[in-house]
């Protein structure tokens, strides 16, 4: 930390500096007599007292000067204990802090020097020059007694002075030495004295984190690595790194395993994960650890040497493959029963709009059946049961019971999709259901099913692998349609999972020069999600070869767009890696150049809240174009992608955004209410909701319909009666306009996916982790949605299911020891930052007690409400496993 | 002999044995009699591929207790139905039109808006479009042409607006409105200026009724005047010389004249009806003032009144507005308005009308009594489809069966927006046989809840009503 500023600021400065050089002369004396008159008799007692060890210390009697000194400093610390206002002892001596530094230079080398020196170090305190570091240095050549004695302020000013002097030897490449001794005195001093953001300040700045790990114990290592964790947001790189190394560190030695592992996960570190897995011995803990990793969405595969038993390890590796993630989040509608399937017209309540919706039209549109087959899919996501697609179908009579045949088109192969949506996690019922669209002989269903496949295994790993299986023999089929369904269900199943197998059979179709251009867009998408954040340099190579083939026509194409997404996505949240790819995008044709640029650059910084690159970005986003030029948009998005990661960043963000918004180009427009949309996905706050409400009636159609679209995104499974009023409002306004009317109904359905009981949120853990695969999805569609016309609108509905990526159920479920879900009552609040204060302050605030499972909202924290339990992770979100507290007496 | 478990839907098939030297076929009979699933309709996955039917066992790497997984389901296999939906995006434009539930609008073609209301409210009147389509294309001798061409231009206006979705380009009418009243073809720096919709309106109706007279002079008043005229009884009053003398005439609105006391179109119309003019008493051999009361002696089918919001400002030298707010119902009573003869003839149907709407409320009554919330509705909306009948039962213009009950129903709103005649904006607000509300902003249609339509009566800026139609309700007896 850089040291406090001098309070009497420049002005005083020069006057104390004149009182330091001289001698206290009439000046003084005459101030003196005035002050005297004020003081009291005990001051003024200990102000002569004070005078008279001054003349003692010069006095030529070793043993007089002695007793002084020694007087002296009993007097200052007597005192210094606080320092509300200067210590008497302190201000008396003021005056005299020239005399003795004049002394003490003319003083032989001897214990007592030593300790007029000390004597001296604490006066320098108030009376050094700003810069001079006296303080330091006469702490060096002095007695090197208890650093604490001297009190807290002291010590705090010797910290800031030593960073001071580090950074001046850095420059002159001297020894640090000395300085480190003193360095280590204070780290132990504040460490004891619940100063540990001080401690870790000072590490920080002479760049010897390793320190602390001498210094930790048991009472203050959670508040040191709360500290660390969360100044590493604002660090630049490679120091965040750095800094989270150390609580890693800190936390394994503490056996603090699952905070261990959520830095693992941060740090992206399958190493540090193993140890982990390696460390802990407690079986009961590697399954929370299981969770934790479902949690965030990884393949991980577990070896003989994390868990022995392989049937332990059978049944961890379940945990970790999800697949009871469907049986909980049932549990958890059971509870807050909301089984029951709703319909479209539930959600759409066009009773409450009396007189201004259009009479029940007789005859099906298409539009508006896709839609509801849209919303349908994402209300009833995961509960396997709906109104539409799941009841009985009448025989073949085609009537009311088949709602799939009520599509038209390629709209087929949304609705046929859309069982797996209603599946959602549960691979067994939802490959059964889907089963029989595979013997249909309509392409658009076939396709349909085969994304089905995908989407009913999103997230759920399986030794059979029935996704690979079922889809790989349609990727070569000879219908464009059926492959993009083969292949789009790839990328959803296996995103993350960086299989071989994939690439092999999906590169060869980014080269292949008569594969059409829709084929070839997304097959670049599933690749950059299998291989998302991976840096594969053999994906990359296929991609970029892709790109250069590209025809200027094809060039100009809204699908093409996905190419350099996918190639983004290889690099998500991976900062530098990007660079070599970068280099080569420049070479690429112009029209797709700067859109790449963009692209990569929001990819590899995403998540880091990177200030330079937010400033990079918006520099972008002040040119003024031509028109044509599309590279702003994914500019704009990428501001939102860079700045999400922490509170701060987020606010600015959202504030910057409205100035991107006034004085922006259109096509910055259309991005903006996009970037407000992933900023507070499943996060409605007001202040940006009134905006987007305000947007969503912009004469310009393109930017009120992202703004709706957004609208449903930061109410994403929130079910916010005030959007989803807004949303109805806006319904019966656009009543006309089948496009706009069409985001409204995808807005509602979004607003009420899972019927209010998932969110899209990539972040977790307490905002610590992002999930990969999760903003994938997101980022997928929000580039999808920067030309809506021709994808969304178009015939390419079906790349809103890539927001099943990021759903997951915001909620919090206690299992007991055999994994059966257990109700105990927890407190729900508002999450309380408690970074950096001292003892054990409250973590929520506003709370309400619930039993579990609860439901989460965004910013909510939880804590368990009963000492009968002791849950396993500290993080109680999602499945959280409960043990019970051997010492908890029933009362 | 390898066992292996295979996980099919929510089952497991535990420990099933595989013959390696078979063909996997016969592995999938097995299962067939296990999960009833014929063997060409399984998928089985092993480790990321299928089995297939020829496939090797032995390069499979099958391991003892391996698990597998099947898909596949013994269900009838998905048709498409064989007449597939119809959708609304396929379909003609006419059929899109009549699902829309109400027609299209009409594209302004330069300060035409107060054509375009005018027509669209008088477009709601069916029995006009009826007699309309009736009219002889020939022209007969009595109509002069220019009215002829009007009244045909009127008849294909009305059929293409039924037939459209989008906004129709009134073009043919609009040439031919110019034709017969000059006035409205003014121009104005070059522009077409905007006119008085009033104006518009009567001089629309005198010509129908003009054309729409029936061949034979007979005792029949042309359908026009059927629908729309009323005759008014006035009492003229001299009270200088005490003279008084009646007359009757035959108007097709009434007005409703705003001072500075009236807040109701009700007290309006009383004002309207009260008048003081000027002519030459017989008696006193001068020009005198003499009190006009009119009093309702017949009364149409179509109640127009039309609101005196304008009035030459000789300062300004331009029809100025006035912003009073006056409220109107959507239920107008008028028969206090009428002549005593007709208040007689009133009588009955009104009680009849009183009777039938008391017993409706009795059943509300005993129906909330004895159960609640739906049924309630279930009353309220049986209430208002006896409504509609009743409405419909006066189709038959001057059936025998169906009477006046003096009580009328809003059916459409004439607007103007702006500060005077000849220039801010005029909209229209039709109420469609479905009982919604459609608002006709030129080419923009839109629905409209019913209360707000009761709230365009001015006191403000907003759209104000100026010509309000009402509809009466007629009863069977």
């Amino acid at each position: 930390m850089a040291p406090v500023p001098d309070p009497n600021s420049v002005g005083g400065g020069a006057k104390r500096d004149e009182a330091t050089t001289k001698v206290p002369s009439k000046d003084s004396k005459k101030k003196d007599d005035k002050k005297e008159e004020d003081l009291s008799e005990e001051d003024l007692q200990l102000k002569q007292n004070l005078e008279l060890y001054v003349e003692r210390v010069q006095d030529p009697n070793p043993e007089l000067q002695k007793a002084a000194l020694e007087s002296m400093r009993k007097e200052i610390r007597d005192s210094t204990s606080s320092m509300t206002s200067v210590p008497k002892p302190l201000k008396f001596l003021r005056p005299h802090y020239g005399v003795l530094k004049e002394f003490h230079v003319k003083m032989a080398e001897s214990d007592l020097k030593k300790m007029l020196a000390d004597i001296l170090s604490v006066l320098a305190l108030t009376m050094s020059a700003e810069g001079e570091r006296e303080s330091l240095n006469y702490r060096l050549t002095g007695s090197e007694v208890e650093i604490g004695s001297w009190g807290h302020e002291y010590v705090r000013n010797l910290a800031g002075e030593i960073a001071e002097e580090y950074t001046m030897r850095q420059g002159e490449e001297s020894s640090i030495e000395d300085l480190m001794d003193l360095v280590q005195q204070i780290v132990s001093f504040h460490m004891k004295h619940n100063a540990e953001t001080e401690a870790v300040d000072l590490l920080m700045d002479v760049e010897d984190l390793d320190l602390l790990l001498e210094h930790v114990d048991s009472t203050n290592f959670r508040r040191t690595c709360n500290y660390l964790t969360s100044a590493a947001k604002y660090l630049p790189g490679p120091d965040d790194m750095l800094v989270l190394d150390i609580a890693y560190m800190i936390y394994i030695k503490f056996a603090e395993y699952p905070n261990a592992l959520q830095i693992a996960l941060f740090l992206d570190n399958m190493q540090y994960v193993k140890q982990v897995f390696t460390s802990c011995t407690d079986l009961l803990k590697k399954k929370q650890f299981c969770y934790m990793i479902a949690r965030q969405g990884i393949t991980f595969v577990l070896d003989q040497d994390m868990v022995a038993n392989e049937q332990d390890r059978e049944a961890l590796q379940d945990i970790v493959n999800n697949t009871k993630l469907s049986e909980g989040y049932l549990t958890l509608a059971r509870d807050i029963e909301v089984m029951e399937a709703k319909t479209p017209e539930d959600i759409y309540k066009a009773h409450l709009l009396d007189g201004r919706v259009s009479s029940g039209a007789s005859v099906d549109s298409a539009r508006q059946n896709l839609s509801a087959t849209f919303v349908n899919a994402f209300v009833n996501a995961g509960f396997g049961q709906d109104k539409l697609m799941t009841v009985p179908s009448d025989s073949t009579s085609g009537s009311a019971g088949n709602w799939l045949f009520k599509n038209k088109e390629h709209g087929k192969t949304s609705a046929a999709a859309s069982l797996g949506m209603i599946q959602l996690w549960d691979v067994n019922t939802g490959l059964a259901q889907l089963d029989k669209y595979f013997h249909s002989s309509d392409n658009p269903v076939i396709a349909g099913a085969l994304l089905g496949v995908g989407i009913v295994n999103c997230g759920i790993k399986d030794d059979c692998d029935p996704a690979f299986a079922l889809l790989a023999d349609y990727i070569d089929n000879e219908d464009s349609s059926v492959q993009i369904g083969a292949i789009m269900g790839l990328g959803i199943a296996c995103a993350g999972s960086q299989k071989d197998q994939i690439r092999s059979r999906l590169s060869p179709i980014l080269n292949d020069a008569k594969a059409p251009l829709d084929v070839i867009a997304f097959a670049a998408l599933s690749l950059g999600m299998i291989y998302v954040g991976s840096c594969n340099e053999e994906v990359a190579q296929s991609i970029i070869f892709a790109l250069m083939d590209r025809s200027e026509a094809e060039l100009g194409e809204a699908l093409t767009r996905f190419l350099p997404l996918g190639l983004g996505l290889l690099y998500l949240g991976k900062q530098e890696s990007v660079e070599a790819t970068a280099e080569v995008s420049k070479t690429f044709n112009e029209k797709i150049r700067k859109y790449c640029d963009m692209t990569l650059l929001s990819c590899a910084y995403a998540g880091t809240g990177n200030v330079l690159k937010v400033q990079d970005l918006l520099a972008q986003c002040g040119e003024h174009l031509e028109k044509g030029d599309i590279h702003q948009g994914p500019a704009v998005i990428g501001l939102a992608m860079v700045a999400m990661s922490e509170e701060l960043g987020l606010d600015m963000e959202i504030r910057s955004l409205e100035r991107v918004l006034q004085y922006g180009e259109p096509n910055i427009r259309r991005a903006v209410p996009l970037a407000l949309g992933l900023l507070c996905i499943s996060n409605p706050k007001v202040t940006v909701m009134d905006t987007l409400s305000r947007l969503s009636h912009d004469t310009d159609s393109e930017v009120a319909m992202a703004a709706i679209i957004s609208l449903g995104l930061i109410g994403a499974g929130t079910n916010n009666a005030r959007i989803a009023g807004m949303l109805r409002n806006l319904s019966s306004y656009y009543y006309k306009d089948a496009s706009l009317l069409f985001c409204v109904r995808i807005a509602q359905g979004f607003v009420h996916m899972g019927k209010g009981l998932l969110t899209l949120n990539p972040f977790h853990s307490e905002r610590l982790l992002l999930s990969p695969t999760a903003l994938a999805g997101i980022v997928t569609l929000l580039h999808a949605c920067l030309d809506m016309r021709s994808i969304i609108l178009g015939k390419y509905h079906y790349v809103l299911y890539f927001l099943v990526l990021a759903m997951q159920p915001r909620m919090m479920l206690t299992v007991d020891e055999n994994l059966k879900p257990i109700s105990v009552p927890v407190r729900v609040g508002q999450a309380v930052d408690v970074v950096g204060q001292a003892g054990r302050p409250k973590t929520i605030t506003g709370f309400q007690t619930h039993s579990t499972p609860v439901l989460l909202a965004a910013g909510e924290r939880a804590e368990l409400a009963t000492e009968k339990y002791i849950p396993l992770s500290p993080i109680l979100e999602g499945f959280v496993i409960l043990k019970e507290n051997p010492d908890y007496r029933e009362e | 002999m390898l066992t292996v478990s295979v996980k099919w839907q929510k089952k497991v098939f535990e420990s099933i044995e595989v013959d390696t030297l078979q063909p996997p076929y016969v592995f999938k009979a097995q299962l067939y009699d296990l999960s009833g699933v014929p063997p060409e309709r399984q998928k089985i996955m092993v480790k990321g591929g299928l089995l297939k039917d020829d496939a090797d066992w032995s390069t499979l790497g099958l391991k003892n207790g391996q698990k597998l997984m099947m898909m596949g389901t013994a269900d009838e296999i998905l048709k498409a139905p064989e007449n597939g939906p119809v959708f609304m995006e396929d379909l003609p434009e006419e059929e899109q039109a009549a699902n829309l539930g109400y027609s299209a609008g009409l594209v302004n073609l330069g300060n035409t808006c107060y054509m375009n209301s005018t027509m669209q409210c008088l477009k709601s009147v069916p029995e006009l479009k009826s007699e309309l389509s009736n009219y002889q294309s020939a022209r007969t001798k009595d109509v002069d042409q220019t009215s002829h061409m009007l009244t045909v231009a009127t008849r294909e206006l009305f059929s293409e607006l039924d037939k459209s979705v989008k906004a129709v380009a009134p073009m043919p009418f609009w040439m031919v409105l110019q034709k017969k009243y000059p006035q409205f073809a003014q121009l104005h720096n070059g522009n077409h200026m905007q006119q008085d919709a009033e104006e518009c309106w009567t001089q629309m109706l005198y010509t129908l009724s003009q054309s729409l007279k029936p061949p034979s002079p007979t005792e029949d008043p042309d359908a026009v005047k059927a629908l729309f005229g009323l005759n008014l009884r006035s009492r003229l009053h001299c009270q200088e010389s005490s003279e008084e003398s009646s007359e009757t005439e035959s108007v097709f609105s009434l007005k409703c004249h705003i001072s500075h006391e009236v807040n109701h179109l009700h007290e309006g119309l009383k004002h309207g009806l009260k008048g003081e003019l000027e002519k030459t008493s017989p008696a006193l051999g001068r020009t005198a003032v003499y009190i006009k009361e009119s009093l309702i002696d017949s009364l149409p089918r179509y109640l127009t009144v039309q609101f005196v919001r304008f009035f030459w400002k000789r300062e300004s030298n331009q029809k100025a507005k006035i912003l009073r707010k006056v409220d109107y119902p959507l239920e107008l009573d008028v028969y206090d308005l009428c002549s005593e003869d007709l208040r007689k003839k009133l009588k009955a149907p009104r009680q009849k009308l009183r009777d039938i709407e008391g017993q409706k409320l009795g059943l509300q009554a005993s129906a909330k009594s004895s159960s609640k919330g739906d049924d309630v509705k279930m009353t309220d909306a049986e209430g208002s489809s006896n409504g509609s009948g009743e409405l419909s039962s006066g189709d038959q213009p001057g059936g025998a069966s169906s009477h006046m009950t003096g009580i009328y129903d809003l059916v459409s709103v004439l607007t103007h927006k702006g500060r005077s005649a000849d220039s801010g904006h005029y909209v229209s607000w039709v109420k469609q046989e479905s009982g919604k509300w459609v608002q006709y902003d030129d080419a923009n249609t839109s629905l409209q809840r019913e209360e707000d339509i009761t709230k365009l009566s001015g006191g403000g800026d907003w759209h104000m009503a100026y010509i309000v139609m009402y509809k009466a309700r007629l009863i069977s007896m």
